[in-house]
C-alpha cells in the first residue's frame, strides 16, 4: 500500500518510513504542509499519516483542503496535541483516526491496516476473494485454507489486488502503489510478478485486460 | 434583588439627604416670610393708629368751661361699634378718663401709673383692655391752648387696636404660605425622585449586565453608559479580556511544551523498541515514566489555567455529539453502539468549553475502552441548576474497592489498557474546580456508571 507520511521531524519520519516499509507498504514523505497538500491532491495514496504542527501550512488546513477538493483517502492524524477539543477539530476536519505521541509503532500500524480495510468497505481483518483469504494482521494469504508461500513483492501485489477486487488496475497504478519512488519504474517488473503469482494461483484468477491492466476476479 | 430606594442604597442616601435639606430650607423660608409680613402688618397698624390719633387731636375742642369735647365723629365706623377692637380715649391731668369712643362702651383704657410724659411725644403700649383683650395703644399728651383762664391742663389722648385684629391677617397669610410651600416641597421631592431614577438608571442597567456576565449569558459588559460610568465598564471589560488572553496564552504554552516534548519521546520510544537488549528495555520503561509525568503536569497546568473565567456558558448537546463522533472514529474497529439519550430542553454548562471537552472526552474514552458493545450517555438538568451527565457502559465494571483509587493520580485499574491512567483523576480535579462531583457506580448495563455533576443553567 502507498502511504503518505507527513511529519516535519526527520527522525520520526525516518522511523515511520522504516516501520511502514517493513510492514510491506510504500512510504512517501513530506516534511511541510505545502508539499503534503500538493502530493495529496495530485497523487493517489491508500492512507495518510498526518502531523498537525507543520511548517508553511498546518495539518488541519491541509486536511480540510483535501476534503473540500473531494479527496477521500483515509487519514490518520499523528500529533502531540492531545486535548479533546483538538481531537474533535481533527475528526471534524475529516480525519478517520487520531493517535497522539508518544505512540507504539504496532498500534499505529494496526490502526492504519484497519483504516485501509474500512476504506475498502471491509469489516473484518480478513479479506476474502473467492478461494483467497488475506489476513492483514499476520500478512499471510491462504488459498483454499492452505498458506501460500509468497515473497514480499508478491504479497504486496496480491494484497493490493485483493483490496480492489473486480477492478481493472493499470500497470502504472500498481507500480506506483507497490514500489518506492526510487524503484526502477519498469512496467515489465509488474508483468514478471504477475506471471510468478499466476504460477502459484488457480488459472484465470488474475485476468489480463488488454491494453488496460489486470483484474482479480472477486467472486468465483 | 435590592430595590433602588431601600435604606443603605445610593438612591436612599441621595433621596433622604435632599429631602431633609429641602424641608429645612422651606420651613426657614416660611418662618422668615411670616415674620416679615407680621412686621409689615404692625407697621401699617401703627400708621393707622397715628392717623386716628391725629384726627382725634384735630377734633378735640374745649367748651366754655374749659372741658374738652369731641364735636365731630372720627371717620372710622369701627369707633362707633361697641367692642369692635378700635378705641380712643382722652384722660385728664389727673389720669381720669374724660372722653372715650362709643366702641369702648362702659370699659376704659388704663395706662400704668407714673409721671406723665412730656407733651407732644408719642408713646406705645401693649396692655390688656376691656375684657382683658391685649391691645396696641398709641398715646400722646397735649396742652390745649385755652383762650379763657380755665385751662384743663395737659390731656392724654389714646388710640388702641385689638391685637387679635392685627394677628388675623398674619394667621391667614401663614396658612396660605404653608400650603404654597408644602406644594413646592412636594414638587421638589417629585423632581428629585425622578432625577434620581434617571441618574441611577445606568447603574441599574450595569447591575443587570454584570449579573448576565456572572450567569454566563454574556462574556462582556454590554451597552453604552454615561461618561462617568463608561470608563469603569471599559476597564472591567479590559480585565475580562486580559484574563481570557492569559488563559489562552497559558494553554498555548502548555500545548507548545507538549509538542516539544512528545515528538522526541516518540522517537526515543520507537528507537528503543527496536533495541533488544537491557538498554532498550530501560529506555522504554523510562520513556513511559516520562510520558506519564508530562501528561500529568500538562493536564494539571491546563486545569490550573482554566480558573473559571466569568461569563462562560456553553450548550452541552453539540459538544457531546462532537465527542461521540470522535469516539466513533477512535474506537471504530470495535463497532460500539454509542447512544446519547434524548434531552429535554437545552442543557448548558456554566464554564469553559475546553474544560468540558476534557472531562467528557476522558470519561467517554474510558467507557469506550471498556465497553463490550454499548455506551450510553444521558443528560439531566436539575432544578437546582446542576447539570448531571451519566455515562454507562456494558464492560466489566470496576470493583468498589478500586473506585476510590482510580480517582487518584496516575493509577490505572488495568495496566494492559492503553492510556496513561490519568483520565479519571483529571476529570475529578476539573470537576472539583467547578464545585462539581464525580461518582462511580454500577450500571444496569453491567459495567461502570459514571455520574458527573457540574454547574449548569
Amino acid at each position: 500500500m502507498r502511504i503518505l507520511v507527513v511529519e516535519d521531524d526527520p527522525h520520526l519520519a525516518a522511523q515511520l518510513g522504516q516501520a511502514l516499509e517493513a510492514a510491506g507498504h510504500v512510504a512517501v514523505k513530506a516534511d511541510n504542509g505545502r508539499d503534503a497538500l500538493y502530493l495529496g491532491e495530485e497523487e493517489d495514496f491508500d492512507a495518510v499519516i498526518l502531523d498537525l504542527g507543520l511548517p508553511v501550512i498546518d495539518g488541519l488546513t491541509v486536511l480540510s483542503r483535501w476534503r473540500a477538493g473531494g479527496r477521500s483517502m483515509p487519514v490518520l492524524i499523528l500529533t502531540a496535541r492531545d486535548n479533546w477539543h483538538e481531537k474533535v477539530a481533527g475528526i471534524d476536519a475529516g480525519a478517520d483516526d487520531y493517535l497522539t505521541k508518544p505512540f507504539h509503532m504496532e498500534e499505529l500500524l494496526a490502526r492504519l491496516r484497519a483504516l485501509i480495510r474500512r476504506a475498502h468497505g471491509l469489516a473484518s481483518a480478513e479479506v476474502v476473494c473467492g478461494p483467497l483469504r488475506l489476513d492483514t494482521r499476520a500478512r499471510r494469504i491462504s488459498l483454499d485454507g492452505s498458506p501460500l508461500n509468497l515473497t514480499s513483492h508478491e504479497y504486496r501485489l496480491l494484497a493490493y489486488l485483493m483490496h480492489h477486487p473486480d477492478q481493472v488496475l493499470s500497470r502504472a497504478e500498481l507500480t506506483e502503489h507497490l514500489y518506492a519512488q526510487d524503484f526502477e519504474r519498469d512496467s515489465n517488473t509488474i508483468e514478471v510478478f504477475v506471471a510468478r503469482l499466476r504460477k502459484k494461483l488457480p488459472p484465470d484468477l488474475i485476468e489480463t485486460v488488454r491494453g488496460l491492466g489486470y483484474r482479480l476476479a472477486g467472486r468465483p | 434583588m435590592s430595590r433602588p430606594f431601600q435604606p443603605g442604597t445610593l438612591g436612599w442616601r441621595l433621596l433622604s439627604g435632599t429631602l431633609a435639606w429641602v424641608l429645612a430650607t422651606l420651613v426657614i423660608t416660611g418662618l422668615i416670610l411670616t415674620d416679615l409680613f407680621e412686621d409689615h402688618v404692625e407697621r401699617q397698624a401703627r400708621g393707622e393708629l397715628l392717623m386716628h390719633l391725629n384726627q382725634l387731636t384735630g377734633h378735640l375742642e374745649l367748651d366754655a368751661g374749659g372741658r374738652p369735647q369731641v364735636l365731630r365723629e372720627l371717620s372710622d365706623p369701627r369707633l362707633k361699634q361697641p367692642y369692635s377692637g378700635l378705641y380712643w380715649q382722652v384722660d385728664g391731668a389727673d389720669g381720669q378718663p374724660l372722653l372715650r369712643s362709643r366702641s369702648l362702651w362702659d370699659g376704659a383704657l388704663s395706662l400704668p401709673p407714673g409721671p406723665a410724659p412730656a407733651p407732644g411725644a408719642l408713646q406705645e403700649y401693649r396692655l390688656p383692655g376691656p375684657g382683658s383683650v391685649p391691645l396696641l395703644i398709641l398715646s400722646r399728651v397735649i396742652l390745649p391752648e385755652a383762650d379763657q383762664s380755665a385751662s384743663p391742663g395737659p390731656l392724654r389722648l389714646m388710640v388702641a387696636i385689638d391685637e387679635a385684629v392685627l394677628r388675623q391677617p398674619v394667621r391667614d397669610f401663614a396658612g396660605i404660605l404653608a400650603l404654597a410651600l408644602g406644594l413646592l416641597a412636594l414638587g421638589l421631592v417629585a423632581a428629585v425622585f425622578l432625577q434620581l431614577k434617571l441618574a441611577l438608571g445606568p447603574l441599574e442597567r450595569l447591575r443587570h449586565s454584570l449579573a448576565r456576565v456572572r450567569t454566563g449569558e454574556a462574556a462582556r459588559l454590554q451597552g453604552s453608559y454615561p461618561a462617568e460610568i463608561q470608563p469603569l465598564v471599559e476597564e472591567f471589560n479590559g480585565v475580562l479580556d486580559h484574563d481570557a488572553a492569559i488563559l489562552e496564552r497559558a494553554r498555548t504554552q502548555a500545548g507548545n511544551l507538549a509538542h516539544a516534548l512528545k515528538t522526541p519521546l516518540a522517537i526515543l520510544a520507537n528507537a528503543a523498541a527496536r533495541e533488544p537488549g537491557e538498554l532498550g528495555r530501560l529506555v522504554t520503561e523510562q520513556v513511559g515514566t516520562a510520558r506519564r509525568q508530562v501528561d500529568y503536569h500538562l493536564a494539571r497546568a491546563r486545569a490550573a489555567a482554566s480558573a473559571q473565567l466569568p461569563g462562560q456558558r456553553v450548550a452541552v448537546r453539540p459538544l457531546l455529539e462532537g465527542l461521540l463522533r470522535v469516539m466513533g472514529k477512535l474506537h471504530g474497529e470495535r463497532g460500539l453502539h454509542l447512544e446519547l439519550l434524548p434531552v429535554r430542553g437545552e442543557a448548558a454548562f456554566r464554564g469553559d468549553v475546553q474544560d468540558f471537552q476534557e472531562m467528557l472526552g476522558n470519561l467517554l474514552d474510558n467507557a469506550c475502552k471498556w465497553a463490550a458493545s454499548q455506551v450510553q450517555v444521558a443528560l439531566e438538568s436539575g432544578s437546582d441548576g446542576q447539570l448531571v451527565i451519566t455515562i454507562e457502559d456494558d464492560g466489566p465494571g470496576l470493583p468498589e474497592a478500586v473506585r476510590e483509587t482510580v480517582l487518584q493520580r496516575g493509577v490505572r485499574a488495568d495496566e494492559a489498557m492503553p492510556g496513561s491512567g490519568l483520565g479519571l483523576s483529571i476529570v475529578a480535579d476539573l470537576a472539583g474546580l467547578y464545585g462539581g462531583s464525580l461518582n462511580l457506580e454500577t450500571s444496569p448495563l453491567g459495567g461502570l456508571k459514571v455520574r458527573l455533576g457540574l454547574p449548569g443553567g
